[in-house]
């Protein structure tokens, strides 16, 4: 579903070359929770972001539910992002300016849904995450919890095909992170496939299957590892 | 997508409200500016009368000093002899002609409780009301043989109907202008047209004439010329001698309705001038010519040079303005990255968010553009109140000046807002997405 073979990302300054990947090589199936550990500047972020489509690479193969990405100009990622992936951040990422049902709307916008499925769609997913009381409120009005439930709730309002997670409990207690983490579980039971970036080791420990990052390249499998990688 | 972008816009306007409104009040003080401006030019050069500028000409004969030139050889004088005038009006050679000046009268009411009024007057002849569309409200012009016949006939404006008479339908009442009674024909409805064309000599942007009568009562003296008068020569005493000198006071309009009256009629013009060269007149070059409305206005210099460079200044100001609206957009647009990188990784590509940021910058050009519509009122108000009558009329917004303004405010906007909104939709969504 998600196959990145020998990919490499440079970052190039005026003298300075940064590999942050070198030879990537990654399998995601269908309806995996992957999670993808390493320390800071491992490469990790540069990893999601080149899955998310928010990056482009330098070289190597990347195919993404069977289409080769690297063929797509700015408005067919844009399109693949909006239909296929949804991203859950680790600051969250809400609109300060839009209450939670104008948040969870701005994907839907971009896909071109009638008004009446726009609702219908907000309100099931807010349901999901247990915010449907509060859709008229603004972020700023709830918790850190709160507000990555509707993260959650505005990843999945177009049924995306996967889950990209920076770090989504990074900004939130145990208790939260805890709920966080059983509705992504509950999420990925239901069919979506996830990949989360963390540093939690106990976190990474509840996915079905994780990868560690180490200088831009995929290291080792880590001992909780439950499927080998491909 | 359109009232889902305006939605977006009115939130980010309302949410950062402060620096709105002083990109705002920049655009509005620009346009305000410009607007006022633009105003009085588009007034000043607007056409009088659209329907016929093409077929009504001025006529101008150089019968001017041959040691020194009028205008120092540029231009033929810009009125008429008596002699020349008279002479072209009894040859009869155009489908319409009109001999005009400048008049002075004292009307005394019948009523003996009215004051006398003081009025500017025109002599004029019969074909003046149809060669320029003057519309009446009763009655209508006298006739050719009432100027023939030096008939006392007159026609007065709606303002003096209406001091005179009540505004009620005075035709055939009697006036008396100057101790002689002129039998009123016909009351002319509002006419204003701008410029006064058909006498720029007098002020372009004067009013028009509370009466009118026939031109040949001037040598009867019944009624007083009055206007610009200039003589290379001098005119002797005494009314016969005036009318025989090589004094300049007289606007002589022709229609011609197609190119061959035009040119019959400079085939005309050049005969008789020739004609008088024999007589020991015209001693300068053959130059006559004929303007139509637009290139006699222009020929004229009717709208001023330092309105014009008032224009342009107003206009380097607008840019200004402009200016620093492309750095406020630029400082807002900027601080929305982290927003803009959101919308792209949810599905937004950068035609979709350049499309969002340009209703944006457009909302906020609506907005200076009513602003800048007040401002334009209030400066057009200014105006009138420094300059009095000779600018009331140039001083009002038509429709075509709100639309311009609209236009102007929206388009300037937009493009101001093109290289902000670039720059917004350029950023790198990785980036603004991790540092948030």
């Amino acid at each position: 579903m998600l196959t990145m073979k020998n990919i490499c990302k440079v970052f190039q300054t005026s003298d300075v070359q940064t590999h942050a990947l070198r030879d990537f090589n990654l399998n995601v199936n269908e309806g995996d929770f992957l999670s993808v550990t390493g320390p800071s500047g491992s490469g990790k972020t540069t990893f999601l972001n080149i899955a998310g489509l928010l990056e482009t690479y330098t070289s190597g193969e990347f195919l993404l539910d069977g289409e080769d990405v690297g063929k797509l100009n700015d408005n067919g990622r844009s399109r693949f992002r909006n239909e296929k992936i949804g991203f859950i951040f680790q600051g969250f990422n809400l609109i300060a300016d839009l209450n939670l049902f104008d948040n969870v709307d701005v994907p839907l916008r971009y896909r071109g849904f009638n008004a009446k499925e726009r609702k219908r769609r907000i309100e099931e997913n807010l349901e999901r995450v247990g915010l449907a009381s509060r859709m008229k409120h603004l972020p700023s009005q709830l918790s850190g919890g709160q507000q990555q439930r509707v993260a959650i709730a505005r990843a999945l309002a177009t049924d995306p095909r996967f889950l990209l997670a920076d770090e989504p409990t990074g900004n939130l207690d145990t208790d939260m992170a805890q709920g966080v983490m059983s509705l992504l579980e509950e999420i990925n039971r239901q069919g979506t496939t996830i990949i989360m970036v963390t540093h939690d080791s106990e976190l990474a420990q509840r996915s079905g299957r994780t990868i560690q990052v180490k200088d831009g390249r995929v290291s080792e499998a880590a001992a909780f590892n439950q499927k080998a990688i491909a | 997508m359109f009232n889902y972008y305006l939605r977006l816009a009115a939130i980010s306007i309302r949410r950062h409200w402060g620096l709105s409104l002083i990109m705002i009040t920049a655009i509005g003080l620009g346009i305000g500016t410009a607007m006022t401006t633009v105003t009085v030019n588009y007034m000043m050069s607007a056409n009088p009368i659209p329907q016929k500028s093409e077929q009504l000409f001025y006529v101008q004969l150089d019968s001017w000093d041959v040691n020194d030139p009028f205008d120092e050889g540029q231009n033929p004088p810009d009125q008429m002899t008596y002699t020349d005038a008279t002479n072209l009006f009894k040859a009869d050679k155009a489908f319409r002609h009109s001999i005009s000046a400048q008049a002075f009268a004292v009307i005394e009411p019948q009523d003996p409780d009215l004051l006398p009024i003081t009025v500017n007057a025109r002599a004029n002849s019969a074909d003046f009301f149809a060669m320029f569309n003057v519309p009446f409200l009763y009655g209508g012009a006298w006739s050719a043989q009432a100027d023939t016949n030096k008939e006392l006939v007159a026609v007065i404006n709606r303002e003096t109907n209406d001091s005179l008479f009540a505004g009620k339908n005075s035709v055939g009442e009697l006036i008396r202008i100057d101790g002689n009674l002129f039998k009123i024909v016909g009351v002319i409805d509002n006419w204003q047209p701008t410029p006064k064309y058909y006498d720029v000599t007098s002020g372009a942007f004067n009013d028009t004439e509370e009466l009118f009568v026939p031109f040949s009562l001037i040598a009867e003296e019944k009624i007083t010329r009055a206007g610009n008068t200039s003589c290379w020569k001098p005119s002797g005493d005494g009314m016969a001698a005036f009318l025989r000198s090589e004094c300049i006071w007289i606007q002589f309009w022709v229609e011609l309705r197609d190119e061959q009256e035009q040119q019959d009629y400079l085939t005309f013009l050049d005969a008789y001038v020739e004609q008088q060269k024999q007589l020991g007149r015209f001693e300068r070059p053959l130059d006559n010519r004929l303007s139509n409305v637009m290139q006699w206005l222009e020929n004229q210099e009717v709208v001023a040079d330092d309105a014009k460079m008032m224009m342009a200044m107003s206009f380097m100001f607008l840019v200004v303005c402009l200016l620093n609206t492309v750095g406020l957009l630029l400082a807002k647009f900027l601080g929305k990255a982290p927003e803009i990188g959101l919308r792209q990784a949810l599905g937004a590509s950068k035609a979709t968010l350049f499309y969002q940021y340009l209703v944006e910058s457009a909302c906020i050009g609506l907005g200076g553009g009513l602003l800048g519509l007040v401002l334009a009122w209030l400066g057009l108000q200014s105006v009138a109140a420094m300059y009095g009558d000779y600018m009331k009329d140039l001083t009002s917004l038509d429709t075509t000046m709100v639309l311009l303004a609209m236009l102007l405010a929206l388009g300037s906007t937009v493009i101001a807002g093109l290289y902000p909104t670039w720059r917004a939709c350029n950023v790198q969504p990785s980036q603004q997405l991790k540092s948030q």
